[in-house]
């Protein structure tokens, strides 16, 4: 699908809506301080001391006080055509990016029936459970969600997008089919972090679904994915052992209880590219004394090309306010990705070395 | 866990001085039976229909009246700042549109005695023959 037309559908259909129907607009910010405390960064890369916060926008904390890597404010526009035909648009800007407003979400919705919508245009890729409102920290317990599941470098697509939802006895069982691609020209996880050269990304003949199951206080998700990529730095093709493209597959259950004010929040996913496997997961608990949730929270990433991390974070929020939270966390990075192989030489595999920091802010939704 | 029991104190104490009930009214010719769960799947957005199959339309109340933080807790079981962020989830991500809210336990009343689709909740005390009440919390 066509990005700049999609676009440029959704807008006129925005703007063709103010004539009949009102455009709501509804928005989300988040202003977070945060700084390490302590960190080894990596001396191979000439990494100072480090915390990489977030993977997919690189927003990450220094020795000094940061306000950008998790600050983050988002717009949205939506816009009911009427029979079933919505327009949505939003426009996000991040701390990490200079808080450049981009669109991050662009698409037409057509509701079916009660049970099925149609979506097309630009949305967010539903890897994970916490993709989808990945910017929207009103909407979830951290200060961001743990930092070692969420290191994906492709995070929106081109698309069409199914979405259902039915009750079945005591279930609501929802979820979603998908099918798209996308081209990221100068990505920047992989451009800026991982790497100095520019890398254009494409995730292409991506296909994925989502199955959520969910009951009283039980609360579990079903995700698959799979696509081909394909990678060009400098320009040049990026070949994996002769061959210009590799597939992925991407698996992940996450299971959260919400219970008598205690909650459990787990998350397991496994990416297999060119069968070498990703593994992560996370497991938080926290506790709910009305306004104020305290949380412990431990995440880890563990490849077997030797990419090893984990966090361990403490923290709580605090909703002091109708429409706004306050959090404060503590992480702890652990990252074991030094690896000295039996012949004696390193595959260095570190992301920003070990690390201690400290983040606190508001979160809020209008 | 002595410090875990008196926090919780202030807590079971404003809950004992919420008096008011709150009372789930329909049109008076909606004769489907309708539990708090399906009341709360309505609220909640995980279903559009009552159990008869017709449509139903959910009218909230606006955040500043005093009965939504009871129905909120009585009938759906969260606070409303948890409501809040459920519905910040849906509404960012395009998988759901919170009810329409009006402002008032008279502009509920009215907006159920006019459409037999409707679903909505007022004081008990405010209750009429404009409207029927399914249920009280």
């Amino acid at each position: 699908m066509n990005k700049s037309l999609m676009v440029l559908a959704v807008s006129a259909a925005l703007t063709a809506g103010t004539a009949q129907a009102e455009i709501s607009v509804t928005g989300f910010a988040s202003v977070y301080g945060g700084k390490v405390l302590s960190g080894t960064g990596v001396e191979d890369f000439g990494l100072g001391p480090t915390f990489l916060a977030t993977y997919p926008t690189v927003g990450y904390y220094e020795d000094a006080w940061s306000f950008k890597p998790d600050s983050k404010y988002g717009l949205q526009f939506s816009s009911d055509l009427g029979q079933g035909l919505t327009a949505t648009a939003q426009l996000v800007g991040r701390g990490a990016d200079d808080y450049n407003a981009e669109l991050e979400w662009a698409y037409l919705s057509y509701e079916i029936n009660d049970h099925w919508t149609i979506q097309a245009g630009k949305k967010r890729l539903p890897l994970y459970y916490y993709s989808d409102f990945f910017d929207v920290g009103y909407a979830y317990l951290w200060v961001r969600p743990p930092a070692d599941n969420y290191t994906w470098q492709i995070f929106n697509y081109n698309g069409v997008n199914a979405q259902f939802n039915y009750q079945v006895g005591d279930w609501a069982v929802g979820g979603n089919l998908y099918t798209g691609r996308e081209d990221d020209p100068n990505n920047k996880l992989l451009s800026e972090f991982f790497g100095s050269q520019p890398v254009r990304e494409i995730w292409k003949d991506i296909m994925g679904g989502v199955l959520t199951l969910n009951r009283d206080w039980l609360d579990l998700r079903l995700t698959y994915m799979q696509y081909t990529n394909e990678r060009y730095r400098n320009g040049v093709r990026v070949t994996w052992d002769g061959k210009d493209t590799r597939d992925g597959t991407f698996k992940g259950l996450a299971a959260n209880i919400d219970y008598n004010n205690w909650l459990l929040l787990t998350e397991f996913n496994k990416l297999t590219l060119d069968s070498s496997d990703f593994d992560t997961y996370m497991v938080s608990t926290g506790y709910r004394f009305d306004k104020f949730t305290p949380y412990v929270s431990y995440a880890d990433f563990y490849s077997e090309g030797g990419e090893k991390h984990n966090t361990t974070s403490l923290g709580f929020r605090w909703d002091f306010h109708s429409s706004a939270a306050f959090k404060l966390q503590y992480d702890k990075v652990e990252d074991n990705g030094y690896n000295v192989l039996p012949d004696n030489t390193v595959n260095n595999q570190m992301v920003a070395g070990d690390s201690t920091a400290i983040t606190f802010g508001v979160d809020l939704v209008f | 866990m002595k410090w875990l029991k008196i926090s919780l104190i202030p807590l079971v104490l404003s809950a004992q001085f919420a008096f008011a009930e709150v009372a789930v009214i329909v049109h008076p010719s909606n004769a489907a039976a309708i539990d708090q769960a399906e009341i709360t799947r309505l609220f909640t957005g995980r279903g559009a229909t009552f159990a008869s199959g017709s449509k139903a339309t959910p009218i909230n109340q606006a955040e500043s009246a005093a009965v939504r933080g009871d129905f909120d807790s009585k009938v759906l079981g969260k606070s409303s700042s948890q409501m809040k962020a459920y519905w910040s989830k849906l509404v960012f991500t395009g998988k759901g549109t919170p009810p329409k809210e009006v402002a008032d336990d008279a502009a509920v009343k009215a907006a159920v005695a006019a459409d037999a689709t409707a679903i909505g909740y007022i004081d008990a005390s405010k209750v009429d023959g404009t409207v029927k009440v399914i249920g009280k919390f």
